[in-house]
């Protein structure tokens, strides 16, 4: 039943929220709704709920053999608790941002949630395929309604690519269908016989969909302005959980069903990891826009699990697997940040701002925190996944050039740090201007928000084992299909 | 037989009431009683109740695929009397001709559903064909609705006698008009009388359907054509002449060992192509409406490509999933001032309720899950995948279903995201819960599609 | 003869099939040359200038063709030409006569009772009305 209630609570409050009149109460129901789901997801995951109670199966179209079949393992328990968890510090962490129709935005915001949780949970293919778009369509709302000066055209650009690659993954999925005689369920899916060039076909189609997603380089062209142009609530929700859809496809979807064609092919993306990721530091180099600045490093870091996934070894899932819960608090810190300085100064060039940090002193320091563990410092979080995915990289026996890509990624780790502390540089240190000598330190409601943000990496980056131990058997499940060690 | 023989009196009763009834409202309420009790006739045939014992020597098959899709025919009817009645009543004078020529296309519609020969199903084309030439005619004083009539009988007629000549040669190859004559002596010598008199059958068909390369006819006649009734012609006739091409394959060519499916997947890639292309570049809705109805049939198209069970549930569920939302498109699109999409701007604020169920029929067109449409291309593209030959034609149809979200979403972004005042005619209450009906409809068939489809089986 | 001819266009199939009707085509040609041969023979002869013009129906065929009009003289006309093929389908009933029974008299019933609708019909459209 937990896998049911866990979406029937954001969907239903969505929906309802649509006919809720006042502001005020619609983002407090909004707020109470995700803490509701977080606290069930915990409830779940601390074992005071059933074990039986973690999965659900109901028949649902009889003629094509779908069903209703949601499970909550290692994995799936780890993306919906980085959901459960971020959705409540989204909405405290903008309460004061100001949106027209706010519960509108809030509804939206729901539904889109339970569209992630859906898609996180599913384990038959028709089902994921429903909560995959069920996800997006809220998106595409919340982005043309409430974003920015070019939102239209850029929303309906990053619209049409994941349409494309969703339909694609649909005739892959309805391909895999047939083959598994009849049966979308996951579990059906894994051990087909196939020949080498029905398993390519399979693969190139899902692979592009969750390449799109995540965004892999070439086809990443929609994200920055995507990223840009929302407001930064949704860009939060974009990058902190949906650019995990895609790295969680691959791990699910991809690698255990079609695992020898994952294991040819992954050199070619794999290279094309590391060359989006070069690029991508490169350019976020020359970034005067906060929100592009982090849009582009968020390519960067999505890349390294990819090339991770794609040379597999079990330290290098198990990196994955954690960096990508790591990735979305951390993230998710970034953006809170930004979303401070856009809201008290109406604008996010870099250029424009400075010498914050003696009038912030509090925002301050708890950047820095999130800026060490954006470019891996250890003791934080992202050192533990980072380290772990360099690891396994290095010692893959799937791929040939694992010390040339390690040594790619690992300039692109120092481009990281140089980027990421040029900004803070350039906007909390040195002189105050005209714009920023007004400054005030954040209200409690950020404060908090990035205090617990804080926290998750301290403490995940000194005892990392819980988490690692809840996708282990996912991991090596995953690399025994692939007959890896 | 049910329906046929109903249709018919019924189209003559209104005829009458045309004489008799002078009240507008009457009128309205006749010709929708009228086709409820159609529909009702239809659904009692399904449960093996016979109202008429005709013997047609086997001319007409009753099957459970002919009933079920007359019911979704009537239904779609009966939806699009009760939200555009008004709208037919004012097109001219002579509002119960209308109606009874609507129910004229029905019992074509009925025909071409249960054809088991060819001439009936020539019959039944042309049933359906001559009231619209008329129903296009109907506004006497447009230039535009003249221009699209007279455009619409010629070429029609062009295809009618292309079709004579196809029955003719095949009649000259098989000697006999019977379907299952033509089934089982399919592959007793590759006749090429009787290949080639099909082909100018497949081609007159193809016409009435406006697949590409034979659409030329179809942005001007929809465009010219009062709005109502294009919005009839595109969904419900349309729908009516693929399930005659759907039976005529189904019993025709398969097994042929003639590679008939590489001409219809050219044929279904080019529709698919202009359709979509050629909407894109539209400025007004209609107009864009009626590319995207050449798309739209290059989906349906799918269902003669593959020929499996899957393209059989998926032509039902097209056809409702495609009349729902279209006729509600096109019954916001009349209550519109202006046609064009920025006449739709900012339609969100003035008219909530129609802004919401137009998003939602048009999400439904682009194939967006949680909704029929989704499941009429899922069962669409499942088909052709099964089928396992032309998988290049399954990607080709997911790009063109990706670059159809462009210009329907456009009428999103003008009725949400663009500031503007949509002005509209009046609109009553019944009229939005009407439509918020109907796009519940849409959505909860959109989960469940089984609802509809147990009825092929039991 | 002429039922020796017949007989055998029943019994063989040849070319001699078509004789009654080449034979037919020659009585019409013949008949049709015979009466514009000797009409100028029978009656009175006077020329005029109003008797050489050109006329179809009864109206003038020089000048503008794109002259309107009315709408009522197409209107009778193709009514004329629904009810007079409609006339046709009793033909085939008058040679099954006997052999289709009452069974046959109730479905021509039925026929005739369409007939007398549409007429009816049309009457009551006005169809036939010539002064508005």
């Amino acid at each position: 039943m937990v896998p049911v209630l866990l979406i029937l609570i954001p969907l239903i409050t969505g929906a309802a929220l649509f006919a809720v009149k006042q502001e005020a109460t619609a983002k407090s129901i909004a707020l109470l709704a995700s803490l509701l789901s977080l606290a069930l997801m915990l409830a779940g995951m601390s074992g005071y709920i059933d074990a039986a109670q973690m999965t659900y199966d109901q028949p649902w179209l009889g003629g094509i053999n779908s069903r209703f079949h949601f499970a909550l393992d290692g994995m799936s328990q780890l993306l919906c608790l980085l959901t459960t968890l971020s959705f409540p510090i989204i909405i405290y962490s903008t309460w004061n941002n100001r949106y027209d129709d706010s519960n509108r935005f809030f509804g939206l915001v729901l539904l889109s949630q339970a569209g992630l949780l859906g898609v996180f949970m599913a384990l038959d293919a028709l089902l994921f395929y429903f909560f995959w778009e069920l996800a997006l369509i809220p998106l595409y709302f919340l982005c043309s309604r409430w974003g920015g000066e070019r939102r239209i055209q850029v929303t309906i650009k990053f619209f049409i690519y994941t349409f494309i690659g969703s339909l694609f993954m649909l005739i892959g999925l309805i391909m895999l269908y047939f083959k598994a005689g009849g049966s979308f369920a996951w579990s059906d899916f894994l051990n087909l016989k196939m020949t080498s060039g029905q398993e390519l076909g399979i693969f190139l189609m899902l692979a592009i969909a969750f390449a799109i997603k995540m965004p892999l380089f070439p086809f990443h062209t929609w994200q920055p302005d995507t990223y840009e142009q929302s407001p930064t609530a949704v860009t939060m929700i974009l990058s902190a959980i949906m650019a995990k859809m895609g790295v969680f496809g691959l791990l699910r979807w991809l690698a255990p069903i079609v695992p020898s064609a994952t294991f040819l092919w992954g050199d070619n993306f794999a290279t094309l990891a590391v060359i989006g990721m070069l690029y991508a530091s490169f350019i976020a180099m020359r970034q005067d826009d906060l929100k592009r600045l982090v849009a582009y490093s968020s390519i960067a870091h999505i890349g390294l699990m990819i090339l991770a996934i794609f040379a597999p070894s079990y330290s290098g899932i198990q990196g994955a697997m954690i960096q990508m819960f790591n990735h979305g608090i951390n993230i998710l810190g970034m953006w809170i940040v930004v979303n401070v300085i856009e809201q008290k100064f109406g604008t996010r060039k870099i250029s424009e701002l400075g010498g914050l940090a003696q009038k912030a002193p509090v925002l301050t320091i708890l950047l820095v925190i999130v800026a060490l563990a954006n470019i891996a410092m250890p003791l934080t979080n992202a050192f533990i996944g980072e380290f772990m995915m360099f690891n396994g990289v290095l010692g893959s026996t799937a791929t040939k050039f694992g010390l040339a890509y390690t040594i790619a990624a690992l300039v692109t780790i120092i481009l990281s740090a140089v980027y990421t502390l040029r900004m803070i540089q350039r906007v909390f240190y040195g002189e105050t201007n005209e714009l920023t000598s007004k400054a005030t330190d954040i209200s409690f409601n950020v404060k908090l928000s990035l205090a617990i943000i804080v926290v998750g990496i301290i403490l995940i980056g000194v005892f990392p084992k819980p988490l690692l131990s809840l996708t282990s058997e996912v991991s090596a499940d995953i690399l025994g299909r692939m007959n890896l060690k | 037989m049910n329906a046929i023989i109903l249709s018919a009196i019924l189209g003559v009763i209104l005829m009458f009431s045309g004489i008799f009834v002078t009240s507008k409202t009457a009128i309205r309420n006749i010709a929708t009683a009228g086709m409820a009790l159609l529909l009702l006739v239809n659904i009692a045939e399904q449960g093996g109740f016979h109202l008429f014992n005709v013997n047609t020597h086997n001319m007409l098959v009753f099957s459970k695929f002919g009933l079920l899709f007359n019911s979704i025919a009537f239904s779609a009817t009966l939806l699009f009397f009760l939200v555009s009645a008004k709208d037919i009543t004012n097109v001219g004078i002579n509002a119960a001709e209308y109606f009874a020529l609507i129910f004229f296309i029905s019992c074509g519609i009925a025909i071409v559903s249960s054809f088991n020969s060819l001439l009936l199903l020539f019959l039944g084309i042309e049933i359906i064909s001559i009231p619209l030439y008329i129903l296009t005619g109907s506004d006497k004083r447009n230039l535009k609705s003249n221009e699209a009539s007279l455009k619409y009988f010629l070429m029609g007629s062009f295809s009618t006698g292309i079709m004579l000549l196809g029955i003719a040669l095949v009649y000259g190859a098989k000697a006999s008009f019977s379907m299952e004559q033509m089934h089982s002596s399919i592959n007793a010598g590759r006749n090429a009388w009787f290949y080639a008199g099909l082909l100018l059958v497949l081609i007159s068909m193809l016409f009435k359907v406006s697949a590409a390369p034979f659409h030329f006819w179809t942005p001007d006649v929809y465009d010219g054509a009062p709005t109502v009734f294009t919005s009839f012609m595109a969904t419900i006739v349309k729908a009516g002449v693929f399930i005659a091409l759907v039976r005529l394959f189904d019993m025709s060519f398969v097994g042929s060992g003639y590679d008939w499916q590489l001409i219809i997947a050219i044929v279904t890639a080019a529709t698919l192509f202009i359709g979509n292309i050629t909407a894109i570049f539209q400025q007004s809705v209609k107009r864009m409406l009626a590319y995207s109805s050449i798309a739209q049939a290059g989906f349906m198209l799918f269902g003669v490509f593959s020929q499996n069970d899957f393209s059989r549930e998926g032509i039902i569920l097209y056809t409702l999933g495609y009349s729902l939302a279209t006729i509600g498109i096109f019954a916001v699109l009349i209550k519109m001032k202006d046609y064009t999409f920025e006449g739709f701007n900012g339609l969100a604020r003035t008219e909530p309720v129609l802004a919401a169920t137009t998003t939602i029929f048009l999400l439904s067109l682009a194939g967006i899950p949680l909704t029929i449409g989704f499941f009429a291309k899922y069962f669409m593209l499942a088909s052709a995948v099964k089928s396992g030959s032309h998988l290049w034609l399954v990607i080709f149809a997911i790009l063109c279903a990706a670059i159809s979200v462009y210009y329907y979403f456009r009428v999103i972004q003008s009725m949400y995201f663009k500031t503007g005042l949509a002005e509209t005619e009046p609109v009553t209450p019944v009229f939005r819960w009407l439509l918020a009906g109907m796009a519940a409809a849409v959505i909860i068939l959109g989960i469940f599609p089984n609802l509809v489809l147990q009825y092929l089986y039991f | 003869m002429n039922l020796f001819f017949l007989q055998n266009a029943v019994s063989a199939s040849s070319a001699v099939n078509y004789l009654p009707i080449a034979l037919q085509v020659l009585c019409a040609a013949g008949f049709v040359a015979l009466t514009l041969g000797i009409s100028p023979f029978l009656g009175p002869n006077r020329k005029t200038a109003e008797k050489l013009e050109t006329y179809e129906s009864g109206i003038h065929s020089v000048g503008n063709a794109r002259q309107p009009v009315a709408i009522k003289y197409f209107l009778v006309a193709i009514l004329f030409v629904l009810f007079d093929v409609e006339v046709i389908f009793f033909y085939p009933y008058a040679v099954n006569f006997r052999e289709l029974g009452w069974n046959g008299f109730l479905a021509v019933l039925m026929f005739v009772g369409f007939f007398v609708c549409g007429f009816y019909y049309i009457i009551k459209k006005g169809a036939l009305q010539w002064e508005d």
